[in-house]
C-alpha cells in the first residue's frame, strides 16, 4: 500500500486543458442541440409539405363550380326515401334473444350413428 | 522417513491452498464482494449488474500461489480469465452492449420532444468538472479523463474510454497505468449506476421546489414509423461526423435501434437485446469484478477515483436539473419542463428516468413523467459517448 499523496494545485490546469474541456463540453452541447433543432425543423417542413399537398388536392374541386339543378320529382323521391328510412329507425332495440326449440322424432333412417359406423366397418 | 514424506506432502498441499496465501487485503476485497452481493439481493440494487460484479470481486481475490506452473489470475497471460478479460481490455464488450442497448431503447420520447435532448448534454457538465478536478488533484490527463467519464453514469462508456486510452498510449509506460484504471473506474461507474436510487433523490429534492416537482408536462405526440427509422440514421451521421472516435459505441447503438425499428429484423433485434446482452453483462461483470485483485485495486488512487466518481455523478445530476430550470425561464407556461427529468440526463438507463418518475409521483400520483424522462436519459447515453469520443480525440 502506497502512502496517500494528494496534490491540490489549480495551476496544474494549463490553458490547453481548460480549452479542451470547455470546447469538448460545448461540442457535446452543440451536437445535441443541433439534433434537437433538426428534429424541430423536420416537423415544420413535414407540416408545410402536408398542408401544400392538401391545398393541391382541394384546388381542382373548388376551381370548377358545379351547378346543381334538382327537379321536383327528384326532391320528392329523396324526401320519400328519407321518410321511409327514419320511420324504420328504432330508439331502442329489444335485447331479448329467443331460441326456437326444434324437436325431431328419432328414426334409424336419419341416425348418424348407424350411417357412419356401419360404413366405417366396410372400409 | 514415511512420516517426513507425509508431512512434506501436506505442507505442499497447504502451500497451494488459499488459506496459506491469504493476506488481509484479499480478505477485505472478498468481504467487499460479499457485501455487494447482500446489497444487490436484499435491497434489489440493480442485481443484474451488481451480482456478476460482486461474484467477480470474490473470484478475483481468492488468494493463490503466484508461482503456479499454470496461468491462473486474470492478469496472468494465457489464463482463462485473462482471455475473457480481453473483451474488456480491447473495448469489445462495451461496443456489443451498446448494440443490445440500441435494440432495447425506444427513441420516440426524444423524437416527440426534441428540446429534452439538451438536458442529456447539460448533464455532461459532471464530466467537465471532474476532469478539471482530477487534474487539480495531480492525476495525469489520461487518468483524469477516465475518472471524469464516471459522471456519465455508464460503465460501458467508462470501460471503452479507458481501454482505448490505454491502447492509444501503446508502448508508453503510462499505458499500463491507464489499463490498471479499468477495474476501479468500471466498478465505480457500475456501483453508482446501481446506487442511482440512493444518490439522486436527495439532490433532486434539494434543487427543486414542490411547485416545480408538480409541473405537468404536455402529453407526447405519436411518432410515426418513418421518423423512428429516419432519425437514428440522422443521429448516427451527425454524431459520427462530430466525434468519429465514439463510432464503435454510437455506430453499434444506432445500428441496434435500426434493427428494432425497421420491423423486418425482429429476430436479430430480439437476439441482441436479450440473449446477447445478457451474455455480455455476465462476461463484463465477472471479468471487471475479477480485475479488482487486491494488489492492483487496493490503492489510495482507487479511493480517490471513487470519491471523484461520486462527485462527478452528483454534479451531472445537479447540472441536468439546473439546466431544466433555466430552460423553463424561456419556455411558455404550457411547454414547461418538470426539472426532475433533468436528473435523468445521466446515462443510467432506465433507472434515473424511473427515479425522476417516482419523485414526481410522490408529489402527485397522477403525474406520469417516465416517458418524458426517457428523452434526456437516452440523450445522456449519446452525450456521454460523444464526450468519450471527444476526450479520446483531444488526449491522443
Amino acid at each position: 500500500m502506497r502512502t496517500l499523496f494528494i496534490a491540490f494545485d489549480p495551476r496544474l490546469i494549463d490553458s490547453h486543458t481548460l480549452i479542451v474541456s470547455i470546447l469538448g463540453y460545448c461540442i457535446v452541447l452543440f451536437t445535441l442541440s443541433a439534433m434537437a433543432y433538426l428534429m424541430v425543423r423536420f416537423h415544420s417542413v413535414r407540416d408545410f409539405i402536408r398542408t401544400r399537398r392538401l391545398k393541391k388536392e382541394t384546388k381542382p374541386a373548388s376551381a370548377v363550380p358545379v351547378k346543381v339543378v334538382m327537379t321536383g320529382e327528384e326532391n320528392a323521391a329523396i324526401a320519400a326515401a328519407l321518410y321511409l328510412f327514419f320511420s324504420e329507425l328504432h330508439d331502442q332495440e329489444k335485447y331479448v334473444m329467443t331460441i326456437k326449440k326444434v324437436s325431431r322424432t328419432y328414426s334409424p333412417w336419419s341416425s348418424k350413428f348407424y350411417n357412419i359406423f356401419n360404413n366405417m366397418k366396410h372400409w | 522417513m514415511k512420516l517426513l514424506l507425509i508431512t512434506n506432502l501436506f505442507q505442499g498441499i497447504w502451500a497451494d491452498t488459499g488459506f496459506s496465501n491469504l493476506y488481509w487485503d484479499n480478505g477485505i476485497m472478498i468481504l467487499v464482494g460479499l457485501a455487494l452481493i447482500v446489497l444487490a439481493i436484499k435491497f434489489n440494487l440493480k442485481p443484474i449488474l451488481l451480482i456478476p460484479l460482486a461474484v467477480g470481486i470474490v473470484i478475483g481475490n481468492i488468494p493463490f500461489m503466484h508461482s503456479t506452473p499454470y496461468p491462473l489470475g486474470i492478469y496472468a497471460e494465457g489464463s482463462i480469465l485473462h482471455y475473457l478479460f480481453f473483451g474488456v481490455l480491447k473495448g469489445i464488450y462495451p461496443a456489443l452492449i451498446f448494440l443490445g442497448l440500441g435494440a432495447m431503447v425506444d427513441l420516440s420520447p426524444m423524437i416527440a420532444n426534441p428540446k429534452l435532448m439538451i438536458l442529456g448534454a447539460a448533464a455532461q457538465v459532471g464530466i467537465l468538472v471532474t476532469f478539471l478536478g482530477a487534474i487539480i488533484l495531480g492525476f495525469p490527463i489520461a487518468h483524469a479523463a477516465s475518472i471524469a467519464i464516471i459522471g456519465g453514469a455508464d460503465g460501458n462508456t467508462a470501460i471503452f474510454l479507458t481501454s482505448q486510452l490505454a491502447a492509444g498510449l501503446k508502448n508508453l509506460p503510462e499505458a499500463a497505468k491507464v489499463q490498471g484504471l479499468i477495474g476501479p473506474v468500471a466498478i465505480a461507474a457500475y456501483l453508482y449506476m446501481a446506487l442511482v436510487p440512493v444518490i439522486q433523490p436527495p439532490i433532486m429534492k434539494l434543487l427543486t421546489t414542490r411547485k416545480e416537482r408538480l409541473i405537468r408536462m404536455k402529453p407526447q405526440r405519436t411518432v410515426s414509423r418513418n421518423e423512428k427509422i429516419a432519425f437514428p440514421l440522422v443521429f448516427l451521421l451527425l454524431t459520427a461526423f462530430v466525434a468519429p472516435a465514439s463510432l464503435p459505441l454510437l455506430g453499434m447503438f444506432f445500428f441496434g435501434n435500426i434493427l428494432k425499428e425497421s420491423g423486418l429484423t425482429k429476430q436479430l433485434a430480439g437476439t441482441v437485446s436479450t440473449v446477447m446482452i445478457d451474455i455480455l453483462v455476465i462476461l463484463i461483470g465477472i471479468t471487471v469484478g475479477a480485475s479488482t485483485q487486491a494488489d492492483v485495486f487496493l490503492k489510495w488512487e482507487s479511493i480517490l477515483i471513487f470519491v471523484l466518481g461520486a462527485l462527478s455523478f452528483m454534479v451531472a445530476t445537479a447540472g441536468g436539473i439546473i439546466f431544466a430550470k433555466v430552460m423553463n425561464i424561456f419556455l411558455k407556461k404550457e411547454n414547461r419542463i418538470n426539472p426532475l427529468i433533468g436528473a435523468a440526463g445521466v446515462a443510467a438507463v432506465p433507472d434515473s428516468a424511473r427515479i425522476a418518475h417516482e419523485m414526481g409521483q410522490k408529489e402527485d400520483s397522477t403525474n406520469h413523467l417516465i416517458s418524458h424522462a426517457m428523452a434526456p436519459n437516452i440523450a445522456g447515453i449519446i452525450g456521454s459517448a460523444v464526450t468519450a469520443g471527444l476526450l479520446l480525440a483531444f488526449i491522443l
